[in-house]
């Protein structure tokens, strides 16, 4: 049980050549379940690293439980790590890859087969303590990880892509395994992926990284709803947030976004910080999920109607992705429609004003967070 | 088309079994004489041991009391353990090193291993007993120390090979779980690598229990010869008549250990060359 503090934390490799983490600082609070997602190479992984102690920190400073730990060797951190594959002890059987560090620990052997037959039954893999790591399928050899870290009752999990091996059944349910085991150890999680639907259905926070640095650090609600940048937009959501170039245009009392010959009424609540960008070009940011089929009928003071070519069609159950061309932009629109829709078809669409968001065409960043 | 290629089979399975006939035919020779008389094995040497021809253990009995067998089989046996139980722990520790540690250094001592590898022992044979001697190695803890050099190439590239397919995740997991850097060798590496250590004991055991030319250069043929020393002497020296029989079966046990030891862990040789080709 601990709090997590980067302070200007920059991380080089090869001598300094390389910059991996330029600036980084980070507070991550007592029991809290952080997840850095971001995509291959944006640092995540090291800043992981940097806290089990596995990598050392160039500049900077790095508190656990309000120690500096800068120099302090892993094992003595009081963290454990579950490594994306596995890495579980393959000559040890399942009970000594469990039991393992607390023997180091020289903790007394009863105490070791009570902690190792508690984290066994949590997480249902009491019949295979006897099974070498080669004789259990991907999920089992994830929960031996899970418990080997389980029984140390470490201040911080850590958690590197732990979840890519598997399969997509069997990574839902680890994700709520992993999710309940949290609220149930009440212990400060830091969790590495570059999943984002796993960082939204796990995180207390999400750390959005790219190129070492932190673009933005919220609730998974914030940062759907009120991404700081095109970079964050664009990351989180399925599919990704559709941006097309607009013009921003003063019709009488209010501000319009205009692009491919469509106009799109600005709400009051946006007007203010558009107002700036008057006669300016400005990106649009718009969700697939915030697009639908036209009927007719609709408040067009809040909504703007768009009439698109289908390039294609993809049927996913009870929605429709429809992938369409505006302004030399792909866009994709998730839509709800009795209707069958095939590639080809001409389709008009609504786009919802309140949900459209707005970011500077030059620093990417979310207009009115400037 | 079938029959065509039946019979093509058949004529490589011929060639295959004369070949081996020929390769096993000398082995083979060898046993069948060291249960024959004297006479039998100069008149007949091709025909089996039985009826008159047959002695028993006779020549064994000979063969084990005369020319200090017992004692060259000690030395041979004394320098193979120690040579291999250290070729394989000093390496499988210079190659773990050699693959974590990335720099310069490491490279250049890689090269250098995997070099000595193609030098032949003859070119080095000179100026290596010269120093030898002027270095007092020349006695069986010296030998074992050579041994060690001249294993160590390709016992290097094979445990390289091998640690270059473990993942580090697992001794990173071992550190966070509190190993030290002699611990996480011992308790994790090593017993991973034991399907390698096992095919380059097996294969240095071979080397260094069947080698002529460095024990004879450096030991010489006094009382700290080796086993294949004491044969050689027993097969070329001396004057008159030589016990054939009791030299044939002194060839038997001088090889019967090795291959001994080759049949009880030959499974780990195939299990270490591929370790590491797939992932498992």
């Amino acid at each position: 049980m601990a709090a997590i503090e980067f302070r200007n934390v920059i991380k080089r490799f090869d001598n300094g050549k390389v910059t991996v983490i330029p600036d980084l600082s980070l507070e991550i609070k007592d029991k809290e379940f952080i997840v850095l997602v971001g995509p291959s190479g944006c640092g995540k992984s090291t800043t992981l690293r940097m806290i089990a102690g596995l990598e050392d920190i160039t500049e900077g400073e790095l508190y656990i439980d309000n120690k500096r730990v800068n120099n302090v060797a892993p094992k003595d951190r009081d963290i454990a790590m579950v490594f994306q594959s596995y890495a579980l002890y393959p000559h040890m059987n399942v009970y000594k890859n469990m039991a393992f560090a607390l023997k180091l620990r020289k903790v007394p052997k009863k105490e070791i087969d009570k902690k190792v037959r508690w984290a066994a039954s949590i997480l249902d893999i009491e019949p295979y303590l006897d099974r070498k790591p080669r004789a259990l399928s991907g999920g089992q050899r994830q929960r031996v990880a899970l418990g080997r870290a389980m029984v140390r009752n470490p201040k911080v999990f850590l958690l590197d892509e732990p979840l890519s091996n598997l399969d997509a059944k069997l990574r839902t349910e680890m994700r709520s395994q992993i999710t309940m085991l949290h609220k149930r150890l009440q212990t400060t999680f830091v969790y590495v992926t570059h999943d984002q639907t796993e960082a939204m259905t796990m995180a207390d926070r999400i750390a959005v990284m790219d190129k070492g640095v932190i673009r933005q650090f919220d609730t998974p609600q914030k940062l759907y709803a009120e991404p700081a940048d095109m970079f964050v937009a664009g990351f989180i959501g399925s599919p990704r947030m559709n941006f097309i170039e607009c013009e921003i245009k003063r019709r009488n009392d209010y501000l319009t976004a205009e692009f491919a010959g469509n106009s799109l009424r600005i709400p009051s609540a946006k007007t203010k910080a558009l107002e700036a960008y008057e006669n300016r070009t400005v990106i649009l940011g718009i969700r697939p999920e915030d697009i639908s089929a036209y009927s007719g009928g609709m408040n067009m003071q809040e909504s703007c109607v768009i009439t698109a070519n289908a390039d294609i069609a993809e049927m996913t159950g009870g929605e429709v992705n429809v992938y369409f061309t505006l302004e030399n932009s792909r866009c994709i629109a998730r839509i709800r429609t009795e209707r069958k829709i095939t590639s080809g078809d001409k389709i008009k669409l609504l786009l919802d004003c309140n949900m459209a968001h707005f970011f500077d065409k030059e620093t990417t960043k979310a207009i009115g967070r400037i | 088309m079938k029959t065509r290629r039946k019979a093509f089979n058949a004529v490589i399975y011929a060639v295959l079994i004369l070949l081996a006939a020929v390769f096993l035919a000398p082995v083979f020779i060898v046993i069948m004489n060291s249960f024959k008389g004297n006479f039998y094995i100069s008149e007949e040497p091709f025909t089996l041991p039985k009826d008159e021809k047959y002695v028993g253990i006779e020549n064994f009995i000979k063969g084990f009391t005369q020319s200090d067998f017992l004692q060259a089989f000690l030395n041979s046996a004394v320098i193979t353990v120690f040579s291999v139980a250290g070729i394989v722990l000093l390496t499988a520790m210079a190659a773990w090193y050699i693959v974590r540690i990335k720099n310069r250094f490491t490279k250049m001592l890689y090269y250098l291993f995997t070099f000595s590898m193609i030098v032949p022992f003859q070119m080095v044979m000179y100026t290596m007993t010269y120093f030898a001697f002027e270095l007092d190695l020349n006695s069986i803890p010296g030998i074992v120390f050579i041994y060690l050099g001249f294993g160590a190439g390709l016992s290097v590239f094979m445990f390289s090979g091998f640690i270059k397919s473990i993942p580090a995740e697992i001794e990173e997991a071992a550190v966070i779980d509190g190993c030290d850097p002699i611990r996480t060798f011992f308790m994790i590496v090593f017993p991973i690598l034991r399907p390698t250590a096992i095919t380059v004991a097996i294969l240095n055991a071979m080397w260094v229990w069947n080698d002529y030319l460095l024990p004879y250069l450096v030991l010489g043929s006094g009382e700290k010869r080796t086993l294949p020393v004491a044969v050689q002497m027993a097969l070329t020296g001396g004057y008159g008549n030589k016990d054939m029989g009791a030299l044939m079966a002194m060839l038997v046990l001088a090889i019967l250990p090795i291959i001994i030891f080759y049949l009880f862990c030959q499974k780990y040789i195939i299990k270490g060359v591929v370790a590491g080709a797939v992932k498992g």
